[in-house]
């Protein structure tokens, strides 16, 4: 089980935590003024990326404070966590570690050394 | 053919013991597995194989068995028990598995006999058609004779959990587990050594092959590394503990056996579930011989050359005083020399390899103690009557002749055990020096340590560790190491042998445990299976319960063969956890039972019992459901009674396990315009609304009655289940959204306890109680609440209803529930106030057109289709799901709607969940798609209008009242007639409610 850094608490074990999706997808100021399309785009679309993904967490069976946090899926591994009012760190801050257990390519996944 | 006892050995004790195997009582010693234990007693046949029936014995000596596995009826007939690795005591009964009526004669092997049928693929050719033939015949008769054992009786598990931190781990405790543990003694690190067996030594232990370190004998040596380690101050030694797991982030998963060689006490926990985070892992697991595949290679009295050995060393038997030997490697010569030492002698050794090859000290060996050699040779096959009886060796010059024997101990050469490491992510290499597998990059801080590295030379061991372990900054460690065969390894490829003599019971297996055949990889192949994860599953190798430790890579060489490429080329199929069984019981831990799921009571719980409630589970909540009058009386009978009485005089419900919310600060009122649909903001102090709460996608997720004590306090019911959701989606908004909003929330379900009393004589019993308070309609409104002391608590009342009748909800602090609830049946005798449940309360909101929160609605339901535009408060700027009701989609005018729906033969009832139509029969076959308008979300046989009355959402709903439609049924192809209505049946100017 992953541990996860509570920016309030310190690392607690993931069951703590729940998973809030993709963050920095703020709430648009003016709903009305959007087009049902503009609208729809944020309400149900969310990148879901193979490498580097900035994300929400929150410490559900804790603190309940909600964080983000920068992870790379393809290891999960977190990278970097940080409050809801620090700086979104900037993508170059982190090396693009598509390395995945297997060495899988940047999209989708199997045995490697069967695909040869 | 009978076994030898060895009395050196030093890890078997003397003692006899009594255990029972299929009935039959035998002697043991004490410290004897139960596979050692029946060898003693040269029993050789175990069980039955699981698909072919065909008789099997002990093949290996530990946690790699794929054959022995029994059932041990005194410890809750737990199956599929490993004998190779279960300790016995006095008293232990034993059974075989798989087979009817007895072990020796077994119908089930009809299946040997039959298995030209039962190739790869059986099941996915064989059960294809006709149609309905799985549900009624093939599946009930797979089931029958499915699996191995039989399942456990009833027992409860005492398992328990315990956690770890450590700064580094240690898997395994022989050789090179003991000395990384000893250059660690008295560091700073804090160290964890875990070892399956209940010996530390490993190979030490379990062969014959070390004579010595630093001059000391091996059992003198690991003595006294474990006196070193328990003085230690900062290394422990977990023993019987087996290292199933290894996760993510260094986190691995021990099982520790608590009663290994004992008899279990029930009052104890048996088994410790170690759940372990560490900063480095040092694997040092070795490895596990693999065996060959030749005919009938499964015959019992086949048994693994270094299991053979680990028998004589560490279990102190010879299964056999004179088995023939058949490697393809240099270590085999070790088995010889420890049979040598018990006075006894191989029948012959068989070695695959070139003459040149082979170690000149094997070759004088064999030859100095007059041992038939056959080098360059091979074992084509084997046969016998339920045993090995005759072993046929294709000699270097390919002529085959035969010897007679009761054993033979094949050796395949060694698998480093990259289970654990493969299941950290770490990437394995291919090496021809040992042709294996073994670890190459690690993906977490695994260390692999000895030959689980691939490092099968005890001269480089010491050198390894240093080296591995430099970066801790701990001393070398040099040790002086004796071994009795040659150092450095030899082999030879072979994974299976030509088979001479083909009768259609001769098998060549890859998988004893699945039964799995080398013909059945070809076969697989030839069908297009090529690719090992594809092969795996549809021949079943490597599935069973051992996981192919003995034969996996065997298989990959067997493929590459067939496929003509590398055994890299090939691949591995991917290594998952647990590396080896573990009871559900031992995951559980103490959340079983009472204990899984917490269950919630209100504090009129134990009111509710006395008086016959049959309880019903909202959530993690214990609900009363309705309340039975009498033993005779049914569910029915009690919830008409209870509706009918309600709507008569008066009926109270416990209502504590509603959610309650209280909002509080300076911009409270902004937040909860913003979080519900409704308009807060004109609403006047110690007035309460009914409110929805909406998804970002303009769905309803929630409804509940807001009370606004002023701008800056609130308090927000929620349904029961709803409420930790509705919290937390609060939260979410405030902290991620608003951060600017000064406003605090706190759940405050059970600091209330909340009952509602309501009809028409609701106000009377309720003024006998609470004198000082006016109840009159004029002073007491509906949709108000009034604060006050109830014994230096602070309690509120307020006016609402669930039911459509006059109510009054009561909060009341819990240490004051159970009087107060007492108290309103004292006064309410007179009027024959009845206590109702869930049941009830369903039925009566449904008889007024009120809806439920996960009834009528499923996630995608708005408040239009509802019909509550009046709770939109549509002059607010914004709320949480407001933009999107005026989506294209959700501003639909065909979307299903809610409407009442009765049947127009009042005797009928409709059914919950059925659809609405528009035919009046359904076709017998349905052949062409029938449209569907929508389906019934309510039904309830009604007291008060005595007919059955229905809620519905249909398409266009709010269009088609007075229509004819039709509901189905359960029953038949008939359909039921119905009108669709308002959903409002009771009183729907609202004169009851607000009287």
């Amino acid at each position: 089980m992953i541990l996860i850094n509570c920016p309030y608490c310190g690392e607690r074990e993931q069951s703590e935590f729940s998973n809030g999706g993709e963050a920095h997808v703020a709430r648009p100021k003016n709903p009305e003024a959007l087009s049902d399309k503009d609208w729809g785009q944020y309400v149900f679309y969310r990148s879901n990326p193979k490498g580097i993904f900035y994300e929400r967490w929150v410490h559900t069976h804790g603190c309940r404070k909600w964080f983000n946090a920068v992870r790379d899926t393809s290891t999960d591994t977190f990278l970097k966590i940080y409050r809801l009012d620090d700086n979104r760190p900037d993508i170059s801050e982190f090396k693009s570690t598509l390395k995945s257990p297997s060495g899988e390519p940047s999209v989708g996944s199997g045995n490697f050394a069967v695909k040869k | 053919m009978s076994a030898i006892n060895n009395k050196n050995c030093k890890y078997i004790s003397q003692k006899e013991i009594k255990i029972t195997f299929d009935g039959k009582s035998y002697s043991a010693l004490d410290g004897d597995t139960v596979a050692s234990a029946l060898l003693r007693n040269n029993i050789r046949l175990i069980g039955r194989s699981f698909k072919y029936h065909r008789p099997r014995g002990i093949y290996t000596c530990g946690i790699e068995e794929p054959n022995a596995l029994v059932q041990i009826l005194n410890e809750h007939n737990e199956p599929n028990t490993r004998a190779t690795i279960k300790r016995t005591y006095d008293g232990i009964n034993i059974s075989s598995q798989n087979r009817w009526p007895s072990l020796a004669f077994d119908i089930g092997s009809i299946n040997n006999i039959l298995s030209p049928i039962f190739s790869a693929g059986f099941y996915y050719k064989t059960f294809m058609g006709p149609k309905g033939f799985w549900k009624k015949i093939y599946e009930p008769l797979i089931r029958r004779t499915a699996g191995l054992g039989k399942p456990p009786k009833n027992f409860r598990s005492k398992s328990i959990h315990q956690n770890h931190n450590v700064d580094i781990l240690i898997v395994g405790g022989g050789l090179s587990g003991l000395i990384a543990a000893r250059k660690l003694i008295d560091t700073n690190n804090e160290v964890l050594i875990i070892e399956q067996d209940c010996f530390l030594g490993g190979i030490l232990k379990n062969s014959n092959k070390v004579k010595s370190i630093d001059g000391k004998n091996v059992f003198e040596w690991v003595n006294e590394t474990e006196k070193l380690i328990l003085g230690s101050k900062n290394i422990k030694i977990l023993k019987n503990t087996l290292v199933t797991t290894y996760n993510f982030t260094n986190h691995l998963i021990a099982l520790e056996d608590k009663f290994a060689g004992k008899k279990i006490d029930t009052n104890k926990s048996e088994l410790t579930l170690h759940k372990i985070r560490t900063t480095h892992t040092i694997l040092a697991n070795g490895h596990i011989e693999r065996f060959i595949s030749f005919r009938n290679n499964d015959l019992p009295g086949v048994m693994l050359a270094s299991s053979f050995e680990k028998y004589i060393e560490r279990y102190g038997v010879a299964p056999d005083e004179k088995p023939v030997i058949f490697s393809n490697n240099s270590s085999t010569i070790s088995l010889v020399k420890s049979l040598i030492n018990l006075g006894c002698k191989p029948s012959a050794y068989i070695d695959s390899r070139n003459k040149n090859d082979i170690e000149d000290e094997t070759k004088d060996y064999l030859l100095k103690n007059n041992i038939p050699f056959y080098p360059e040779s091979e074992v084509e096959g084997c046969e016998g009557n339920k045993k090995v009886e005759k072993v046929y060796i294709r000699g270097s010059n390919k002529e085959i002749s035969s010897i007679n024997t009761s054993m033979l101990c094949p050796s395949g050469g060694f698998n480093p055990d990259i289970h654990l490491f493969t299941q950290s992510k770490g990437l394995v290499k291919w090496d021809d020096k040992i042709i294996s597998f073994k670890p190459d990059t690690a993906f977490q801080n695994t260390i692999t340590l000895g030959s689980v590295s691939g490092n099968y030379e005890f001269k480089n061991l010491c050198n390894e560790i240093n080296k591995k372990l430099s970066f801790l900054k701990v001393n070398d460690l040099n040790l002086d190491i004796e071994t009795n065969i040659r150092d450095d390894f030899s082999i030879s490829e072979l994974w299976e042998t030509k088979t001479n003599k083909m009768s259609k019971w001769s098998k060549s297996f890859i998988d004893l445990h699945n039964d799995v055949t080398t013909k059945d990889l070809k076969q697989a192949i030839n069908e297009g299976y090529d690719r090992i994860e594809h092969l795996k599953r549809y021949t079943t190798n490597s599935m069973g319960t051992d996981q192919g430790k003995i034969s996996s890579i065997n298989s990959l060489g067997i493929v590459s063969k067939i496929l003509n490429k590398k055994i890299e080329e090939v691949g591995t199929t991917t290594y998952r956890p647990p590396y080896a069984p573990l009871s559900f019981g031992a995951i559980a831990g103490r959340s079983t039972y009472e204990y899984y799921d917490p269950e919630r009571k209100t504090p009129i719980h134990n009111w509710h019992i006395k008086n016959n409630a049959v309880f019903e589970d909202v959530g993690q909540w214990k609900r009363p459901w309705y309340f039975k009058k009498d033993e005779s009386e049914s569910m029915h009978q009690a919830v008409q009674r209870e509706s009918k009485q309600t709507r008569q005089t008066a009926g109270i419900i416990d209502g504590s396990t509603l959610g309650k919310i209280e909002i509080k600060g300076k911009d409270a009122l902004e937040f909860m315009n913003l979080m519900y649909t409704n308009a807060f903001t004109k609403m006047k102090p110690m007035t309460s609304r009914y409110a929805l709460m909406l998804g970002e996608d303009g769905m309803i997720m929630d409804d509940g009655i807001v009370c606004k004590i002023n701008d800056k306090h609130f308090i927000a019911t929620t349904t029961s289940s709803g409420a930790p959701k509705v919290l937390s989606h609060m939260e979410e908004f405030l902290q991620t959204e608003w951060p600017h909003l000064q406003v605090f929330l706190n759940s405050i379900t059970e600091q209330f306890t909340t009952f509602n009393i309501s009809g028409p004589k609701a106000r009377e019993i309720i003024s006998k109680v609470f004198t000082d308070i006016d109840f009159n309609n004029e002073k007491f409104p509906f949709m108000t609440f009034k604060t006050f002391d109830y014994k230096n608590t602070q309690a509120r009342i307020m006016r609402a209803s669930f039911t459509g009748e006059l109510g009054y909800e009561i909060y009341i602090s819990p240490k004051h529930a159970l009087e107060l609830w007492e108290q309103l049946f004292n006064y309410g005798k007179e009027f024959n106030l009845v206590p109702y449940g869930t049941e009830t309360m369903h039925l009566l909101r449904a008889e007024k057109g009120y809806v439920v929160i996960g009834q009528e609605t499923d996630g995608t339901v708005t408040p239009l289709d509802l019909n509550f535009n009046w709770m939109i408060g549509k002059k607010k700027k914004d709320f949480i799901g407001k933009r999107s009701l005026t989506r294209s989609d959700t501003a639909r005018e065909d979307r299903k709607q809610l409407v009442g729906v009765v049947p127009i033969d009042k005797s009928l009832f409709i059914e919950e969940g059925q659809h609405i139509v528009e035919c009046e029969n359904l076709p017998n076959k349905i052949k062409t798609p029938i449209e569907y308008l929508g389906h019934i979300s309510s039904s309830y046989h009604s007291p008060n209008l005595n007919h059955c009355i229905s809620m519905a959402m249909i398409k266009n709903g709010n269009k088609l009242k007075g229509k004819k439609l039709f509901v189905s049924t359960s029953k038949g192809t008939k359909n039921i007639p119905v009108e669709v209505v308002s959903p409002v049946f009771i009183d729907p100017e609202n004169k009851r409610l607000v009287s």
